[in-house]
C-alpha cells in the first residue's frame, strides 16, 4: 500500500490551492450573503479545465483520476463549499453519467460544452413524494416508491409530465438529467433547458450551501427527441446508483475540505485571542477540541482518498461510497461544530467565515441520501454475507 | 352599573380524537378551557367596565368541579366571580341550571345587563341566555359581534340571516368583530337585558399576570371577589330536578358519497335539481 | 417530594402558552428575516405584567418567583428563541441586578418602570478583550464630584441598541483588578456620550439587537451606583447566575419544541410505505431525546425551587445552563435530520430554531466558563482551589 500522493496529484492539488485562494476564498463571504454564484467564476473554473475535471481529453476534459478530482472538491470547498457542490453535481452526477452511460451522438453533443462550462448539468430524480425512497425501478419495488413523472412515446419525441424538487443547480443549468417512468419501467432523458414543457420553479431559500440554486422542476407536456433517452427499462436502477455513489465520495470530500479549512480558521483565532493573560491555544479543554477534531479529519481524509482510489480502480464502489459518506457527514458536522466553540462568539457573527461553515457542512447529512439511509446500505452489505436480507 | 357574565368550560377539542366507525372517544389530554363564546361575552362586559367603571361579576353556567374559569374570569379582570355548589346542583340541565341562576340573580341584587356566549363549542347549545332572559323577564339580543350601553340601553350589532328586509342595515362589522353573515342589524333594548355574543367576536384580553397570580394563590384584592354560595340558599331540591333525562349516546351514520357535476352553471343547476328530486322521491 | 406546579404557576403557564401562540408565533419567521426586534410583543408583555414576572409586586412585579419566570422563559423558548433571548436579558441580567443590589430609590426610579414594562433594560459587561475573562474589562470609571465619568464600550450587548436602562460595569480602581476595583452602574441611555456604534450581523437570533456601545464622558450620578463602589464584580457574578437558570429554561423550550415537531413529523411523513414513526432510527432519536427533555424539566424547576427557597444554587445554575444549552442543540440538530429536506430550508422553523440554539452554549458565559464554574464549586469543597 502506498500512502502517499503521486508527484501530480500533488502538483495539481498545488494548483487548486492556488486557484481556491485566489479566486473564490476573497469572494466567499459575498457568495453566501447575496446567495449567487457569479459566472465569470464558473468561466475562470473552465479555463482550469475544473468543469470537465474527470472528461477525457476527447471531450476537452482535464482527465483527471478521480483522486484528483476529489482533491479538487475538498480543496474548493475548504473555501466555499457551495462551488464544491455545484461542481460535484454538474461533473460526478451529470457529466460522467453522459461519459458512461450515452451514445457517442449525446457524449459528442453535451460533454464539451459541459466541460468548457457553456452547459452546467443538473440531475433531477427526487421528487415531492420520492425522497430517500425514490427508486428508478424497472419494476416497482416493494420498498421503494415509483417515480410519479411519466415518460409516453410520441413518434420520435418523448412527453414527459411531472414534477421535481431540490434540483441543484436549477437556475443554471442548460441540461437536466431527468428521471421518470416509461411503460415499461424506468428511463431518464437528457433535457436542454429550453425545451418547451419545462419551466425552472421555486427556489428554496436554504440554511446553507446558499449560493446553490435548489429548485422546483415543473414538466407539462415536455418534448425531448427520442435520441435523448440516456438509459432504458431495466438500465434506471444502476444509472441512479453509479451516480449517486460518484456523488457520495465527492461529498465526502467536501466534507474533507470544509472540516480541514474550519480547523485552520479556528486555530488561527485560538492563537491570537487572547484571555486569562494567555492565548484561548493555552488552554487545555481548546486543546482537547482540536485534537478530536484534527483525529477526525485524518481518518476522513484517508477514508475518502481511498474511496476515490476505488473509484479509479473502475470497481462496484457501494458499500465504500455509503461509508465515506455517512463518516464525511459526521466529522463535517462534529468538527464545524467544536471550531464554531473554539471562537465564541465570534464563530456566530456572520462576518467571519467560521458560522458560514457550520450551516454549510449541514447540508451534508441530508444532501446526497441522508446518513441513515447509507446505514441501511451498509448494513445490508454485513448481513448479506450472513444470508440476513435487510429493506430499507 | 352591575354586568353579569355567564361562564362554562368546555373540554380542549385539540386533546381528543373521536373514531366514529369505532364509536369511540379518545381523551388523550384532559384540558379544560373557558368557553370562546363566554370569553366573548366577558371581553364585552370588561370593555364596558374600561369605559364606564361597571362591576362585572361571573356566574358559572352551571355546576363546575373546581373554581378554575372563575378564576380566569376574575384574573381577567372580573370584579366578582360566585361559585355555585350544594346537593343535586351537579345533576341539573339547562332547564334546572336556569332556575338557580335565577335566584343568584336575584341574590345579587338584580343586575343592568347580563352577557353571555351565544353557543358552546361542545354542545354547540345556545339556550341558557335566552332561557334565562324568560325567566328574569327581561329582553334579549342574539348573535351579537357588538355590544354597547348608553341612556339606559343596550346596543348591539348582530348578523342578519338573507334576505335583507326593510330597516336592515348592510355594513361592516365593527373592528375586531366577528359574524360574516350578509347583513348586520343594530338592535337596541332597554336595560335591564340579556345579550349573546359569537365567538370569535372580539380578541379577548389575557389575564393580568400579578391578578393572575393572586387569585390563584388566594391572596389580595382579586382573591377576596371570589365567593362560594350553596343552591340551596338560593332554590328548593324541586327545582333543582332537571328536564332531561339521558339515555344513551349514538354516533352519526358515516356520510353517504356525493357525486360530481360538471358543466356550464346551467347545466349543472339540472343535474343538482334532478339529483335532489330525485332523492325526495326515494 | 411534591413535584407538581402551584395552580398559579399552571395558570401561569396556560395563558404564556396562548400568548406565545397567538402573539408570538404570526411574527417568528418576520422577526428572523427582517432582523428586527419584538418591540410590539415586548410591549405586550409589559401590559399584562409579564416583563416583571419574578419581581415583587412591591415593586411592580408579578412576585411569580423563578419558578414562574423560568415558566415564562420555557414557553417564549419554545416558540420564539430570539423573542426569548430580549426578555431573558431584560429581566434576568438587566432590571435583575437592580433587584439583587439597588437601593430603595434606585427601585422606585428603575425597577418599577422595568417589571411594568415600560422600559427595557440590558446588561453591559462585556468588551472586545473581556469575553469569558470578564474581569479583564477596561471601561474606565473616574470619581468628578457627585458624578462618575465613564470611558470606553462594550460588545454583544442584548437588546443594547434599544433598552432605556442598562447596567454598566466600568473600572474604578485598576490597581485592584476585580476584587475592589469594578463597580456596577445603572446608565440611562439617552445620556449624553452613550452611544450605540453598531449591531451585528448573527447567524442566529437575529430578531435581537446585539450591541457595540461606546461611552464617551458619560457621566454618571453617584445615586446611579448599583450597589457598593468597588463591588461591581459581586452584582454581576450574581446576576450572571440568575440569568443563566433561565437561559436554560428557554432552552427547554426550544427543545420541547424540536421534540414536538420531530413527533409530528414522523407520524405524518411516509417513505419506504411506511411512517417514518416506524423506523427504529426514528425511535431511537426520539426516545433519546424525550429522555433529555424530561431530565432538563427536573433540573430547570428544581434550581428554580432552590432559588426561591433561597437555598445556594450558583453550581446548579451552570448546570442548567450548560446541559439545558446542549440538549437544545442536540434536539435541534435531530429534529433537523428528521425532517431531512424540510428541516434545510428556510421556509419551515426548524433552519431558524437551528440558527438560534447555537448561540446559547457560548452566549451567558460559555460553557467552557461553565464547566469551570461546576468543577471549581465541587473541588472548592474538597479543599482544592481550581485556577483559571
Amino acid at each position: 500500500m502506498d500512502f502517499v500522493l503521486s508527484e501530480e496529484q500533488e502538483m495539481f492539488r498545488a494548483m487548486f490551492r492556488d486557484f481556491s485562494a485566489k479566486e473564490i476564498a476573497p469572494k466567499a463571504e459575498e457568495m453566501d450573503h447575496e446567495e449567487k454564484l457569479p459566472l465569470d467564476l464558473f468561466r475562470k473554473a473552465a479555463n482550469q479545465g475544473f468543469l470537465g475535471a474527470t472528461l477525457p481529453e476527447n471531450y476537452y476534459g482535464a482527465e483527471l483520476d478521480y483522486l484528483s478530482y476529489a482533491l479538487l472538491v475538498e480543496t474548493l470547498a475548504g473555501d466555499c463549499m457551495s462551488i464544491a457542490v455545484t461542481l460535484a453535481t454538474h461533473v460526478s452526477l451529470v457529466a460522467m453519467s453522459i461519459l458512461e452511460h450515452g451514445t457517442n451522438g449525446q457524449k459528442e453533443a453535451w460533454l464539451p460544452p459541459m466541460a468548457a462550462g457553456e452547459t452546467i448539468g443538473a440531475f433531477a430524480l427526487t421528487e415531492p413524494d420520492a425522497g430517500s425512497d425514490a427508486t428508478h425501478s424497472d419494476a416497482p419495488h416493494p420498498s421503494g416508491t415509483v417515480l410519479q413523472t411519466r415518460a409516453t412515446a410520441d413518434g420520435d419525441e418523448v412527453l414527459l409530465d411531472g414534477v421535481k424538487t431540490w434540483v441543484a443547480n436549477g437556475e443554471i443549468a442548460g441540461l437536466f438529467l431527468v428521471f421518470a417512468q416509461g411503460p415499461e419501467g424506468g428511463e431518464s432523458f437528457l433535457v436542454p433547458a429550453d425545451s418547451s414543457g419545462l419551466t425552472v420553479g421555486y427556489r428554496e431559500p436554504t440554511l446553507g450551501l446558499r449560493s446553490i440554486t435548489f429548485n422546483t422542476l415543473h414538466l407539462e407536456g415536455c418534448r425531448v427527441p427520442v435520441a435523448n433517452r440516456l438509459s432504458g427499462p431495466g438500465e434506471g436502477r444502476m444509472v441512479v446508483q453509479r451516480a449517486q455513489d460518484r456523488m457520495a465520495v465527492a461529498l465526502a470530500a467536501a466534507g474533507l475540505g470544509v472540516a480541514e479549512a474550519s480547523i485552520d480558521i479556528a486555530a488561527q483565532f485560538a492563537s491570537e485571542r487572547v484571555q486569562f493573560g494567555v492565548p484561548v491555544a493555552k488552554k487545555q479543554a481548546i486543546q482537547e477540541y482540536v485534537a478530536e477534531a484534527f483525529t477526525e479529519v485524518e481518518a476522513l481524509r484517508y477514508l475518502v482518498y481511498h474511496a476515490a482510489w476505488l473509484a479509479d480502480q473502475g470497481g462496484d464502489l457501494s458499500v465504500d461510497a455509503s461509508v465515506v459518506k455517512a463518516f464525511s457527514a459526521r466529522v463535517a458536522r462534529s468538527v464545524t461544530n467544536r471550531m464554531v466553540q473554539v471562537m465564541g462568539g465570534y464563530g456566530y457573527m456572520e462576518d467571519y467565515p467560521m458560522a458560514r461553515k457550520y450551516r454549510d457542512a449541514r447540508a451534508l447529512g441530508i444532501i446526497g441520501g441522508p446518513t441513515e439511509l447509507h446505514h441501511v446500505r451498509v448494513a445490508q452489505r454485513v448481513f448479506a454475507d450472513l444470508d440476513v436480507e435487510i429493506a430499507p | 352599573m352591575r354586568i353579569i357574565v355567564l361562564i362554562g368550560r368546555v373540554l380542549d377539542p385539540s386533546g381528543i380524537v373521536v373514531k366514529g366507525k369505532a364509536g369511540r372517544i379518545f381523551i388523550n389530554r384532559e384540558e379544560y378551557l373557558l368557553q370562546p363564546a363566554d370569553r366573548c361575552a366577558l371581553e364585552a362586559a370588561l370593555r364596558i367596565k374600561d369605559a364606564t367603571g361597571a362591576e362585572v361579576v361571573a356566574l358559572p353556567r352551571g355546576p363546575l368541579p373546581d373554581d378554575d374559569v372563575l378564576c380566569q374570569a376574575l384574573a381577567t379582570g372580573a370584579d366578582r366571580a360566585i361559585y355555585l355548589a350544594g346537593d343535586g346542583f351537579e345533576a341539573v340541565d339547562d332547564a334546572a341550571a336556569v332556575r338557580v341562576l335565577a335566584a343568584a340573580v336575584e341574590g345579587l341584587g338584580g343586575a343592568d345587563l347580563l352577557l353571555t356566549g351565544a353557543t358552546t363549542l361542545d354542545t354547540g347549545q345556545g339556550q341558557l341566555g335566552l332561557r334565562l332572559a324568560e325567566a328574569l323577564g327581561w329582553p334579549q339580543v342574539v348573535g351579537a359581534s357588538h355590544v354597547e350601553v348608553g341612556d339606559g340601553q343596550v346596543r348591539a350589532v348582530c348578523q342578519s340571516s338573507p334576505p335583507l328586509v326593510e330597516g336592515e342595515q348592510s355594513s361592516p362589522p365593527p373592528v375586531g368583530g366577528g359574524g360574516g353573515g350578509i347583513g348586520y342589524v343594530t338592535v337596541e333594548a332597554d336595560l335591564p337585558a340579556v345579550v349573546t355574543l359569537l365567538p370569535g367576536a372580539l380578541k379577548p384580553r389575557y389575564p393580568d399576570g400579578t391578578r393572575l397570580i393572586n387569585v390563584y394563590r388566594g391572596v389580595g384584592e382579586v382573591a377576596e371577589g371570589l365567593e362560594r354560595w350553596d343552591v340551596a340558599d338560593l332554590v328548593d331540591a324541586e327545582a333543582l330536578k332537571p328536564l332531561l333525562e339521558r339515555r344513551g349516546r349514538e354516533f352519526p351514520p358515516e356520510r353517504e358519497r356525493g357525486a360530481r357535476v360538471s358543466g356550464t352553471p346551467e347545466e349543472m343547476a339540472q343535474e343538482v335539481a334532478r339529483a335532489l328530486r330525485q332523492r325526495v322521491r326515494r | 417530594m411534591d413535584f407538581t406546579f402551584s395552580p398559579e404557576h399552571v395558570a401561569l403557564r396556560r395563558m404564556i402558552r396562548e400568548f406565545a401562540e397567538n402573539e408570538v408565533v404570526p411574527i417568528a419567521a418576520e422577526l428572523d428575516r427582517e432582523h428586527k426586534v419584538p418591540l410590539e410583543i415586548m410591549r405586550k408583555l409589559g401590559e399584562i405584567g409579564l416583563l416583571g414576572v419574578c419581581f415583587p409586586q412591591a415593586y411592580g412585579g408579578m412576585g411569580a418567583g423563578e419558578a414562574g419566570y423560568c415558566i415564562l422563559m420555557e414557553e417564549l423558548g419554545r416558540v420564539c428563541t430570539s423573542t426569548a433571548t430580549n426578555v431573558g436579558a431584560h429581566i434576568g441580567i438587566g432590571a435583575m441586578a437592580i433587584h439583587l443590589d439597588g437601593n430603595e430609590e434606585q427601585k422606585r426610579k428603575y425597577l418599577v418602570p422595568l417589571a411594568r414594562g415600560e422600559k427595557v433594560a440590558a446588561f453591559g459587561l462585556t468588551e472586545a478583550d473581556a469575553g469569558s475573562d470578564a474581569a479583564n474589562i477596561r471601561t474606565r470609571g473616574v470619581r468628578e464630584g457627585d458624578s462618575w465619568i465613564l470611558d470606553g464600550g462594550k460588545v454583544f450587548i442584548t437588546n443594547g441598541g434599544y433598552a432605556d436602562v442598562i447596567t454598566v460595569m466600568a473600572v474604578t480602581d485598576p490597581a485592584l483588578g476585580a476584587r475592589g476595583g469594578i463597580t456596577a452602574f445603572i446608565v440611562e441611555t439617552d445620556w449624553e456620550g452613550f452611544s450605540v456604534a453598531r449591531e451585528e450581523d448573527k447567524m442566529g437570533i437575529r430578531g435581537t439587537s446585539t450591541a457595540e456601545l461606546v461611552f464617551e464622558e458619560l457621566r454618571v450620578p453617584h445615586e446611579n451606583v448599583l450597589g457598593k463602589v468597588g463591588e461591581g464584580f459581586v452584582t454581576f457574578m450574581k446576576s450572571l447566575d440568575m440569568g443563566r437558570l433561565t437561559l436554560g429554561a428557554a432552552c427547554l423550550g426550544g427543545a420541547q419544541a424540536a421534540l414536538e415537531w420531530s413527533v409530528r413529523w414522523a407520524k405524518t411523513r411516509k417513505q419506504f410505505g411506511a411512517e417514518l414513526a416506524q423506523k427504529q432510527s426514528v425511535q431511537w432519536k426520539i426516545a433519546d431525546m424525550a429522555t433529555e427533555v424530561e431530565a432538563l424539566r427536573s433540573l430547570v424547576y428544581r434550581v428554580a425551587w432552590m432559588v426561591d427557597t433561597d437555598q445556594p444554587f450558583s453550581r446548579l445554575a451552570a448546570m442548567v445552563k450548560m446541559y439545558g444549552s446542549e440538549v437544545a442543540s442536540r434536539a435541534i440538530d435531530t429534529a433537523l435530520q428528521i425532517h431531512g429536506g424540510l428541516g434545510f430550508t428556510r421556509d419551515f422553523p426548524i433552519d431558524r430554531a437551528f440558527r438560534d440554539a447555537r448561540i446559547a452554549e457560548i452566549f451567558e458565559g460559555t460553557n467552557e466558563i461553565q464547566r469551570i464554574v461546576i468543577a471549581s464549586n465541587i473541588f472548592r469543597e474538597h479543599g482544592v482551589r481550581i485556577r483559571p
